[in-house]
């Protein structure tokens, strides 16, 4: 485990603006993602979060401002792009098969397979071998390679989802809402798994509503966004639940604590 | 703890225990069906003296080579989630076409065929460019095929509206047999096949430290179709042997359970079938895997057409169920399902194509020997369809109730 806390931010956005129509959902919104830390991406519904994980993901395209990523500026032409980059994004929906086990799901699409004589003959052994490793690295090992994800329970589902997007060593993993459907206990898995991948050096944002019980427990870096702008910076070990509320609604402590 | 120990050993995680019901709805779906089939035979055979005969065995066994096949080719367009109800109708015009380039053309019998079968590939391929360019439902889209090809299987006969394939050799495919060494060497070679796919995924997985067992992933599958090969070889060697449309059925079937089972493309017509969009999401093709699986169901529908040509020696206007598809293609899609394939994609095996084939021919064949008449033979028919489905659905709600 090699826990570089090197201050170099790995993708960096400066100034990002994006309109849908006459709305104006981002205005020169920056944003900094440092590998080895957990930044959380909090604001209330309309803040223009899930627009900022779309643009950071290559699913839309920002009208102004500038994606940098490893010190280079980059110009998104789309997620396939992004993902050779090393940016990797699970979406809420989490875009498993309900009729395919926790290997099948893990390696859709990029199975290992024996020539084309084989007919490209999936080596099941070699991914499931591999699946247990990086379930195993990711202490997931308590989920069961051969059951259809559809048995599983919400945090389990979750956690393949995040495997999965680990699977081809990305740098940076961007996690769109993964508690909102979960359980305490499952929410609390989710967040070790969160802290797993930082500690393996992967640049982390986490898009969340639960501040008390997620946010503050499992990050390292809160940035808020208001009404399409970013609105405040914490450090999460300095800062309470209700400052982090207020900086979302517009409260009397909107105010930049971060150092 | 060394990494060797962690590999052939001390795995912490003992694989969780997965229900009875959990593995009958996934990799033994295929199990309550073998078991009507065998309480079929069971009860078939206290009720007529001949049923278990070879000759009738022989008989069943030819009568549902071609709705098995076209059966087969359905399932992997049912494993999409998508349905094609122009097959019957594609078999038939399919089969007009190869008695035309015989009869007309003087083509060469095994010319036609190839040209007859690529006819139903690239029917199957119009259709499923159509559904997945326009987004419109299989369903209609395929119907429509249906009505259309009927329309061209008329216009494509001659004004006796039959072809004769007598003398022709194309009625030599269905009157083949083959029987001693051939048939040995024919039984014991795939036997061999199959032992040697499974015996490779038995030593890889050792090889990298995964759980396996000789007896349940080699010696069970192994010996149980190694023992029913055998003894229906025995069972036919007693009258002709193999007749050769039940071979080039078992050996489709054989071919097609690899490529579901095995291969990546198999795997994605599963991964499509439940979530389209996380397919696409997994950089899966869904249009072109969807394409494939209707031009494998359009080349299998003319192929199943032509060997039924070769059983009646010859085509006319009823050969492919006649039009709208008739009973071979109600027939068909209700052995797929019969056999544990959903209608609503992603569920099922290619094996059961030959389930749900063996119990529809079972239950006609059986009651005809009784003497029982047609109307019945439907009406049970229709049952059992019903009742299959509704077993599968129990069982997956039981699987995922746990």
């Amino acid at each position: 485990m090699d826990k570089k806390q090197s201050h170099t931010p790995l993708l960096q956005l400066k100034g990002i603006s994006k309109s849908f129509g006459g709305v104006q959902a981002l205005s020169d919104v920056s944003l900094d993602l440092i590998p080895g830390q957990v930044v959380a991406l909090v604001g209330d519904n309309g803040a223009g979060k899930s627009t900022l994980v779309k643009i950071m993901s290559g699913v839309i395209r920002s009208d102004a401002g500038q994606y940098h990523f490893d010190g280079q500026q980059v110009h998104p032409t789309g997620p396939s792009m992004i993902a050779e980059l090393g940016v990797q994004t699970v979406y809420q929906d989490l875009a498993l098969c309900n009729n395919l086990d926790a290997v099948q799901n893990l390696f859709l699409g990029k199975e290992p397979t024996g020539p084309w004589w084989t007919g490209y003959r999936i080596s099941r052994a070699e991914a499931e071998n591999r699946s247990k490793s990086v379930l195993k690295r990711l202490r997931l090992d308590n989920i069961s390679l051969t059951r259809n994800v559809g048995a599983m329970s919400g945090g389990q589902r979750q956690n393949i989802a995040i495997a999965r997007s680990i699977l081809w060593e990305p740098r940076v993993v961007l996690l769109d809402e993964p508690t909102a459907a979960l359980s305490l206990s499952a929410a609390r898995q989710v967040g070790s798994l969160v802290r797993e991948l930082a500690s393996h050096g992967h640049a982390v944002l986490v898009v969340s509503h639960d501040i008390h019980h997620f946010v503050l427990e499992n990050t390292d870096r809160i940035e808020v966004l208001r009404l399409g702008r970013n609105a405040a910076q914490f450090d999460s070990s300095e800062v309470t639940g209700e400052q982090v509320v207020n900086a979302m609604v517009g409260g009397v402590e909107a105010v930049n604590m971060a150092g | 703890m060394t990494q060797t120990k962690m590999k052939t050993q001390n795995n912490p995680v003992p694989t969780v225990h997965r229900s009875m019901a959990e593995r009958l709805s996934n990799e033994l779906r295929f199990v309550p069906v073998a078991v009507g089939l065998i309480l079929l035979f069971v009860f078939f055979s206290t009720q007529s003296d001949v049923f278990l005969s070879s000759r009738n065995l022989n008989n069943l066994l030819v009568q549902s080579t071609v709705t098995g096949i076209i059966a087969l080719g359905l399932v992997f367009v049912l494993l999409v989630g998508e349905i094609d109800l122009s097959v019957a109708a594609t078999s038939g015009v399919c089969a007009v076409l190869m008695a035309m380039l015989v009869v007309d053309s003087g083509l060469p019998v095994p010319l036609a065929i190839c040209i007859a079968i690529l006819a139903g590939m690239l029917i199957g391929a119009a259709a499923g460019r159509w559904i997945t360019l326009i987004g419109v439902p299989s369903f209609v889209v395929t119907l429509g095929f249906g009505l259309m090809l009927n329309g061209l299987q008329l216009l494509l006969l001659p004004n006796t509206g039959r072809y004769n394939l007598l003398n022709t050799g194309v009625e030599k495919i269905a009157a083949t047999y083959i029987s001693g060494i051939a048939a040995w060497l024919l039984v014991l070679s795939v036997i061999a096949i199959f032992f040697y796919i499974r015996h490779t995924t038995h030593q890889t997985r050792i090889r990298v430290g995964l759980n396996t067992s000789w007896g349940s992933s080699v010696v069970l599958p192994v010996s149980v179709v190694a023992i029913t090969l055998i003894v229906l070889l025995l069972f036919l060697e007693q009258l002709r042997g193999l007749p050769m449309p039940a071979i080039l059925f078992l050996s489709l079937l054989g071919i097609m359970s690899y490529i579901a089972g095995e291969t990546r493309f198999g795997l994605s017509l599963y991964a499509i079938g439940d979530n389209a969009e996380a397919a696409s999401r997994a950089g899966i093709n869904v249009n072109r895997v969807k394409i494939i699986a209707f031009s494998i169901a359009g080349g299998l529908a003319a192929f199943g057409g032509i060997l039924s040509a070769s059983r009646i020696l010859g085509v006319s206007v009823s050969s492919g169920g006649g039009v709208g598809g008739g009973a071979l293609l109600l027939e068909s899609i209700a052995a797929a399902v019969i056999g544990g394939v959903s209608l609503f994609g992603g569920r099922g095996m290619v094996i059961g194509a030959l389930f749900g084939a063996l119990i529809i021919a079972t239950v006609s064949n059986g009651l005809n020997l009784m003497g029982v008449a047609n109307e019945a033979r439907l009406i049970i028919t229709g049952l059992l369809l019903v009742l299959a489905v509704s077993v599968d659905r129990i069982i997956d709600n039981f699987a995922s109730s746990q």
